[in-house]
């Protein structure tokens, strides 16, 4: 029995391997598992390889794990391409398809002897049960309730809910090939057991995705316009917005550019609407100069920012961490914009509302940070009651600050009454350009300063929100851990890794990514000479933000990588052990690798 | 900013519950002060109170306008006004939203949004004070400088044929499109209060000259002499060719009036987002509910 298996499966576009996929996440969560799946694709439009990787677990994980437990190649040469994605270890069961030709000692896998292989006529059962080879992927997945014992009837159930439009002999083939692959395993079982332990928590989960739950989490939040221009890997948020934001009241408008999607944002935040926009980075170098503006016209707003490979064009469809220095320095000019990370696409929820929050608080743009893992990865969640929201509005004028109304008042916490077109009495000029209290326009140095003081002054009670923070582990431990965003839930995952062989470690991950909490780094370092900051970026962004700021202690080193190849909790543990050793040989001030 | 006006009944209000107590920066003789003025105007006809009209302008010398006036303001960046006035429009239809800018504003940097906000017909009232010239910066050449034009940027002529404002927004499907200038301060104010009236997208053209960087034809004086009222001619102005026509003679004759207004104006995108939210039942649900569509159905 097992706790936790990583599955991959790779063919060619128009295999259904996506759906595949998503029908096995579907089914275990409706059986209680949890699960993370991600999906991975060439650069066709249509067609092309495709692939997926998909993590069960008894628990909830945060991280689709390291090496395959079950390989599963339709042919050989699309599994190929996706390389490091999809690694096959010396444990691993290998399965592909016999009509390859191919004999299970000649597979075209190179420095690596997995633990079986299996040739499994998998285009044979299709065509025999389901009338072409349209039903490889349904014949797959009877293999895998076959042989990890999950989700056999709801997937049944699933394939006749999927075809209940179609005539009856084609819900009949399906659900016969899917037997095909089911009795196939009964009959063939593997040298390694596969089978998955039950659910350590009962009852059926949620399935999300960073960019669906954003955009769900930014109705309950108030949200009540969003324009944006599509872009890889955001759109989705526009998309469900565009489906489900009427229901409630809400406006979307597809923009002509990013310019003019995050600019109605800013319109319709002066008019008093919660508003957001999304974007990956090349749309968010372009929205920077409307963002400076919403800061100095003190305009709540949320500006998503799905992270995918850069600079430039980069590689649309694959997560990266390096926007980060980008987020929190973005447009010119002397102030702070806010940054939220989600750890996970159930984070996604909470970081969305309090980003509302944040911004309607202390009205001003927020950036989430999210990146195409985040987004695009489907996700098992325990459910989530909206109804227990704590939603933050923006603080308006009351009647009587309304019969002098000064819209950028100096008050105590910076933060200023804010009316909006409509409201009598309340009329104020809104400027890009620097003004006074009154808002009238002004090009006096003092007055300038002063205003700076105040913008930045405002966001003081944020740097102490210990709540945006996750902080595992021994408090008097002498090895550090930080990372954030969707590597986090790598970190996270290592750290327990690490507990149990003993290692003394313990973990921050923030939320908060800017400003940074200056407080609450300075605690943690408190007992670290030693650790270790993972992020998916080349020049470790964070960690780099992370000395501008902080007393970083000199033996704090970095595991920053790019690519689309996975930093594995395992990697992570490696390293914390060898930063332990170095420790306990006195060596507490030479990082070995920065 | 004065903002006594809020409790008073429609049509009480005069041209000076809408000025506002900043003294403008505008040169001594500029052009924009008289279309601020027609505005003055055209909002008391209207009678809308100041606190339900936003103003929204990008950067240059006609862009500090809505600091002039009583309404809410907005004085954004570079080119990016119709955006933003999309924006608000949106998030709060029952607004009366004036957007205004010069032609550097309009045509160059911002160029490419005209088109978008014509074509969506959202209800907002677009003035352009185009003086063919940039003032702000000190004279440098315009999007709608005429070719040849000795400026600082073009010290050796430009090589460049200016952008035609109306023949551009006619082209891609303008409902109301006229033209102005302070030169006939009862006729700007005239344009700009139908403008107002017109229920979606219109755009008006003001001749408003440069005095310090302008040409000697361009001045109030000049435009006196040159201007040709549209009706005078006998245009029709829900001829939508013909208006097409008389716009082809931008920078050679100084037409004022109506060039063209739809007679059955389109829907608007605000009216159509209403209707879209009736249908979808808006406001029957609580905002909770959303998070149904991830429970997984057995």
């Amino acid at each position: 029995m097992n706790t936790d298996l990583v599955i991959g499966m790779a063919g060619s576009g128009g295999d259904g391997i996506v759906a595949a996929g998503e029908s096995l996440l579907t089914a275990a969560a409706i059986e209680g598992y949890h699960g993370v799946l991600t999906k991975s694709f060439g650069p066709q439009i249509r067609g092309g390889e495709s692939s997926f990787r998909l993590r069960l677990s008894s628990e909830k994980v945060l991280n689709t794990g390291g090496a395959l437990d079950i390989a599963v190649a339709l042919n050989w040469d699309d599994f190929l391409r996706f390389g490091g994605e999809l690694p096959v270890g010396g444990h691993t069961t290998v399965i592909y398809d016999s009509i390859t030709k191919i004999t299970p000692d000649r597979i075209p896998l190179v420095g690596v002897t997995p633990f079986e292989v299996l040739a499994v006529p998998i285009e044979q059962m299709a065509r025999e049960t389901g009338g072409s080879e349209r039903s490889k992927n349904t014949v797959v997945l009877g293999l895998m309730a076959g042989w990890l014992g999950v989700g056999r009837d709801p997937m049944i159930a699933g394939i006749k809910k999927r075809l209940a439009k179609k005539e009856a002999d084609v819900v009949e083939k399906a659900v016969k090939a899917f037997h095909a692959g089911f009795e196939y395993a009964t009959a063939n079982p593997l040298k390694a057991d596969r089978t998955m332990s039950p659910p350590a928590k009962g009852g059926a989960k949620f399935v999300v995705d960073g960019n669906d739950l954003c955009a769900a989490a930014a109705i309950v939040a108030g949200c009540d316009f969003f324009a944006g221009y599509p872009i890889t890997p955001s759109t989705e948020i526009m998309q469900f917005l565009t489906r489900e934001i009427w229901k409630y009241g809400g406006t979307v408008l597809q923009a002509e550019d990013e310019i003019a999607g995050v600019g109605a944002v800013v319109g319709a935040s002066f008019a008093g609407k919660k508003a957001m926009t999304a974007t990956s980075g090349p749309g968010m170098s372009l929205k920077t100069e409307m963002l400076g503006l919403a800061s100095i016209a003190e305009l709540p707003l949320v500006c998503v920012n799905v992270q995918r490979g850069g600079p430039s064009t980069g590689i649309p469809t694959k997560s990266e961490q390096s926007d980060l220095l980008q987020a929190a320095f973005s447009a010119h000019g002397d102030v702070i914009r806010p940054v939220l990370a989600p750890v996970s696409a159930e984070d996604m929820y909470s970081v969305t509302i309090e980003a509302f929050n944040i911004a309607e608080q202390y009205q001003s743009p927020v950036i989430i940070l999210s990146d195409q893992e985040v987004g695009q990865r489907k996700e098992t969640a325990e459910p989530i009651d909206a109804t227990q929201a704590v939603l933050v509005n923006r603080r308006e004028p009351g009647a009587q600050e309304l019969e002098k109304y000064v819209r950028f008042r100096f008050t105590e916490s910076g933060i200023s009454p804010i009316s909006h077109p409509g409201m009598p009495g309340g009329n104020y000029l809104a400027s890009g350009i620097e003004h006074n209290e009154s808002g009238a326009p002004t090009a006096n140095g003092e007055m300038h300063a002063k205003m700076n003081e105040k913008r930045l002054r405002k966001f003081n009670p944020l740097r102490n929100r210990r709540d945006l923070f996750i902080a595992d582990g021994p408090q008097d431990a002498p090895v550090g851990l930080i990372s954030w965003g969707s590597v986090a839930g790598v970190a996270i995952e290592a750290l327990q890794i690490a507990l149990k062989q003993g290692l003394k470690v313990k973990l921050l991950v923030p939320r908060l990514m800017f400003p940074v909490s200056e407080a609450v780094f300075a605690d943690f370092f408190l007992s670290v000479k030693r650790g270790l900051v993972v992020e998916q970026n080349h020049q470790a962004q964070f960690f780099r933000l992370l000395r501008m700021y902080v007393d970083v202690p000199r033996g704090i080193e970095t595991l920053a990588k790019s690519g689309s190849n996975p930093i594995t909790p395992l990697e992570v543990v490696d390293h914390l052990r060898r930063i332990t050793l170095a420790l306990q040989q006195g060596k507490d001030r030479e990082p070995s690798e920065v | 900013m004065s903002t006594t006006t809020a409790t008073r009944p429609i049509q009480d209000y005069t041209a000076k519950d809408y000025r506002s107590d900043l003294k403008p920066i505008w040169c001594p003789g500029c052009g924009d002060f008289g279309v601020v003025q027609a505005i003055y105007r055209a909002l008391a006809n209207i009678g809308r109170p100041p606190h339900e009209i936003a103003f929204i302008s990008g950067i240059g010398c006609s862009s500090r306008i809505p600091g002039y006036t009583t309404a809410y303001g907005f004085n954004t960046v570079h080119g990016r006004a119709l955006p933003i006035a999309q924006g608000i429009k949106l998030a709060n239809p029952d607004l009366l939203v004036l957007v205004a800018g010069g032609d550097g504003d309009g045509f160059s940097i911002g160029g490419g949004h005209v088109a978008h906000a014509i074509r969506r017909n959202i209800d907002l009232t677009y003035i352009v004070m185009d003086n063919q010239i940039y003032g702000l910066t000190k004279g440098q050449l315009s999007p709608t400088s005429r070719r040849g034009l000795v400026s600082v940027t073009s010290m050796h002529g430009a090589m460049e044929a200016p952008v035609n404002p109306l023949l551009y927004v006619l082209g891609y499907g303008a409902e109301f499109v006229a033209q102005g200038t302070p030169a006939d301060m009862n006729g700007l104010a005239k344009v700009i209060e139908e403008g107002i009236r017109f229920p979606g997208f219109a755009f008006i053209n003001v001749q408003s000259p440069c005095v310090t960087y302008g040409l000697e034809d361009q001045q109030l004086k000049a435009q006196k002499a040159l201007m040709q009222p549209l009706d005078s001619l006998g245009h029709d102005p829900s001829n939508n060719l013909a208006a097409m026509g008389l716009a082809q003679e931008y920078g050679e004759k100084l037409y004022t009036g109506v060039f063209y207004r739809k007679p059955t104006p389109s829907a608007t995108f605000e009216a159509s987002a209403r209707e879209r939210q009736q249908a979808l039942g808006a406001g029957t649900r609580p905002r909770a509910q959303v998070m149904d569509l991830f429970k997984l159905k057995k």
